[in-house]
């Protein structure tokens, strides 16, 4: 007895040609920040202006989504994944507007991600027959029905949309170190400082959302479960994601830790949490299943 | 007595060592990582054998009251430095350590400034950036302290604070806490053992959502004595509980109670029975039972012949169960249908079923959480140390003015190196520099 909505065809073609559109933007954007990474410099600019195409078509997306289900297009694991995408490269286009070309190479490290992701959503299903992401266009369960939901999710792709973007870094930063000084490729990215300090800007982001996200979560499940905290592994994966950079801003700001040892544990960081949203979600069984 | 003093010394040494290391932060990391592989391996395993083996176990409990006490202890011992730091900044620097300081500049006065004019236009730039200024007189000449977001300093002893506060109200959560499971139909009441109450269902209310697919929404009210009198009363859905001293009722789950008469045909003799979903009901006195599974709101068939339910309007009410004979068998289906009588042959003869009626039942979680308030209120300082970590970053300036009078020296430090001072540096310095220009 699932609940399904019935959704106008004209609705559910404006929803996927929305979708095609802004994977086909992020595919662009994702080719001209490489181009630009690897010596192109005149396309940056173009670049950013693709993903920010990307971006607004995305949005519309969702909009659309959000016309079709008549609720936030908050739940289940397309509906959240795409969220997410969004709210990663809506904190990067911050960052870069705010910095100008000096952030287009980290760009060229985002935007594949960002493919990556949507590649979990779309290509990695039609692989993998154990992972199911259904595009259903789904009525909310009472137990979802709640203002809550809206917080603790919005609060969720915020801290993951930090920790992606840490990750980019902490991709630029191993890159760069590999090359060596040498390389034009590895001069051409910042220097480790401003990196580092990148880093652990967005790692800070995604720490402070993260936070607030385990705490409304645990708040909501104690209204509607009748506890804080179950132990259940997508709670736990959470916490062991905060663990994580709890030590990593540690180990930066009292420790002195620097270099390799900091970028390690960014890395660490971010497999959690993608261990957090994917993993848990077909590797291990939860309460959490529905999303 | 030299060697007495001496050796209370050493072990006084030793203890402070111990203490050391209990406050130390690289224990801190040491028991966080720790505590982290340990989650990593428990939530591999099946929920709930991880949370009887290993959340549970003493041990690894005992890591995190260590990693606590760890907590509280660097918390401690930082204390009054900390307190030193943030309220008691030295005000007034010479020349030499303001040339030291990690950000400095030097700017060279016009003669209309020297002689207390530039100090004046330091002290006034600072405050227009947000600074608190102070100037104190010295045989030097004047100085100038200026300093902002103070409260940046306090940031991560308050998020250390609230995690301990956490972890005290989960202490207290579970030292005093019970659970309970209960429930009925309007008119039931249930004891709850562990808080010392009752509660009685007023009525029940089941609310279909636009979509007959989804689950309806159930409210129940109900009312809470103790000792004859009431202490609480309200309704109660799925995610709105209701509340009163510490203890919260919440809605699990609903069910459907059914009202069974059973007729014996040659006698005329009715009974009636209540089940539900689960429950077995004798019939005839050979030993026969039916075993019920499930109500079906508005039930169908699939083409494969397995009973459905197409949604939740009680539509086409039916319980369905399967009869067992005395050897404990299953002879065949039983499908009761509202007000339709059905006669089933057991040993002992004919028997006449008719689901009668049917109902909303409510099962309840009961808990007391007395930690409910230290949580919130931990939630609420660690949120807010966070911010005051991440989003405040004191800073501190000086500025001096030589003998002679003509140089104004500008220093200043943030705490732990932050950016943003050498930004407050330069405007400082424009500001006079400007005049220079201007003059
Ligand atoms: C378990 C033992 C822990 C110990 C011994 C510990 C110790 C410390 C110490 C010594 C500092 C530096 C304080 C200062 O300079 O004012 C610090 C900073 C901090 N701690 Fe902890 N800590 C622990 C756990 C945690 C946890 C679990 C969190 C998670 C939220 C946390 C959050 C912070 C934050 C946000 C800072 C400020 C860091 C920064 O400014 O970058 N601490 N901690």
């Amino acid at each position: 007895m699932a609940g399904a909505i019935e959704v106008s065809p004209a609705g559910l073609f404006l929803e996927n040609m929305l979708f095609a559109l802004a994977v086909a933007g992020y595919l662009a954007a994702t080719a001209g920040y490489l181009a630009y990474l690897f010596g192109k410099k005149s396309l940056g600019s173009y670049a950013s202006r693709l993903l920010h195409l990307a971006f607004f078509l995305h949005s519309a997306f969702l909009a659309a989504r959000t016309v079709n289900v008549r609720r936030v297009p908050f739940v289940g694991h397309f509906e959240f994944g795409n969220l997410f995408i969004w709210a990663c490269v809506l904190v990067y286009l911050w960052t870069e507007r705010r910095q100008k070309e000096k952030y287009y190479a980290v760009g060229a490290f985002l935007a594949p991600l960002v493919v990556l992701y949507i590649g979990y959503l779309t290509v990695v299903p039609k692989i993998f027959t154990k992972v199911t992401i259904s595009r259903a266009h789904t009525l909310l369960p009472p137990v979802l029905q709640s203002n809550w939901l809206k917080v603790h999710v919005s609060a969720s792709v915020l801290g993951y949309a930090g920790f992606t973007l840490a990750f980019a870094v902490a991709l630029m930063w191993l890159l760069k170190a590999r090359l060596q000084e040498k390389s034009a490729f590895a001069r051409a990215l910042p220097e480790f400082a401003v990196l580092e300090e990148y880093m652990y800007r967005a790692s800070v982001f995604g720490f402070l959302f993260q936070t607030v996200m385990i705490i409304t979560g645990a708040i909501w499940a104690d209204t509607s479960w009748g506890r804080f905290w179950g132990w259940d592994p997508k709670e736990m994966w959470s916490l062991i994601t905060w663990f994580v950079f709890a030590v990593y801003l540690h180990a930066r700001f009292t420790r002195g830790w620097s270099g390799l040892r900091t970028v390690a544990l960014v890395v660490a960081g971010w497999f959690a949490m993608l261990f957090t949203w994917v993993g848990v979600a077909w590797l291990l069984s939860g309460i959490h299943s529905f999303g | 007595m030299a060697r007495d003093f001496k050796r209370r010394q050493e072990a006084g040494g030793s203890l402070r060592r111990v203490l050391r290391f209990l406050s130390s932060m690289q224990l801190g990391i040491g028991l966080l990582l720790l505590l982290a592989a340990i989650s990593i391996f428990a939530s591999l395993q099946e929920q709930e054998k991880a949370v009887a083996d290993i959340y549970r176990s003493f041990w690894f409990i005992g890591i995190m009251a260590f990693a606590a006490l760890n907590l509280l202890l660097c918390s401690l011992r930082r204390v009054k430095p900390l307190a030193r730091l943030a309220l008691q900044p030295q005000k007034v620097q010479t020349v030499e350590a303001i040339k030291k300081m990690p950000f400095y500049r030097a700017v060279k006065l016009t003669p209309a400034d020297g002689g207390g004019g530039g100090a004046e236009k330091a002290s006034a730039a600072l405050r227009a950036l947000g600074y608190h200024v102070s100037v104190a007189e010295s045989p030097e000449g004047k100085k100038i302290f200026g300093e902002k977001g103070r409260s940046g300093y306090f940031g991560s002893f308050l998020t250390h604070f609230g995690l301990l506060v956490i972890l005290l109200g989960a202490l207290v959560g579970s030292l005093t806490g019970f659970e309970y499971t209960g429930g009925g139909i309007a008119g039931d009441s249930f004891q709850v053992p562990g808080g010392n109450f009752t509660v009685r269902i007023d009525g029940v209310r089941m609310v279909q959502e636009p979509d007959p697919t989804v689950r309806p929404r159930v409210y129940s009210d109900v009312v809470v004595t103790r000792g004859g009198s009431q202490v609480a009363a309200g309704t109660v859905a799925i995610n709105e509980p209701l509340r009163f001293q510490g203890n919260t009722i919440y809605h699990k789950t609903f069910r459907y109670v059914s009202e069974i008469v059973i007729k014996n045909p040659a006698t005329g003799e009715e009974t009636t029975k209540q089940v539900s979903e689960q429950d077995l009901l004798a019939v005839g006195s050979e030993g026969s039972y039916i075993h019920f599974l499930k109500f079906f709101p508005n039930f169908s068939m699939t083409e494969q012949g397995m009973p459905y339910s197409i949604n939740w309007l009680p539509e086409k009410p039916v319980l369905a169960g399967i009869l067992y004979n005395s050897a404990g068998q299953g002879e065949r289906p039983v499908l009761l249908q509202l007000d339709k009588p059905q006669v089933i042959a057991v040993a002992a003869g004919e028997i006449e079923l008719t689901l009668k009626d049917f109902q909303d039942a409510v099962v309840y979680t009961v808990t007391r959480n007395l930690g409910r308030p230290l949580l919130l209120a931990g939630a609420l300082v660690l949120v807010f140390g966070l911010y005051l970590c991440f989003a405040v970053s004191p800073r501190r300036l000086y500025a001096a003015c030589e003998r002679d009078g003509d140089v104004i020296h500008l220093g200043g430090s943030s705490y732990r190196g932050r950016i943003g001072l050498e930004e407050d540096l330069a405007r400082v310095a424009k500001e006079l520099a400007q005049q220079e220009v201007e003059a």
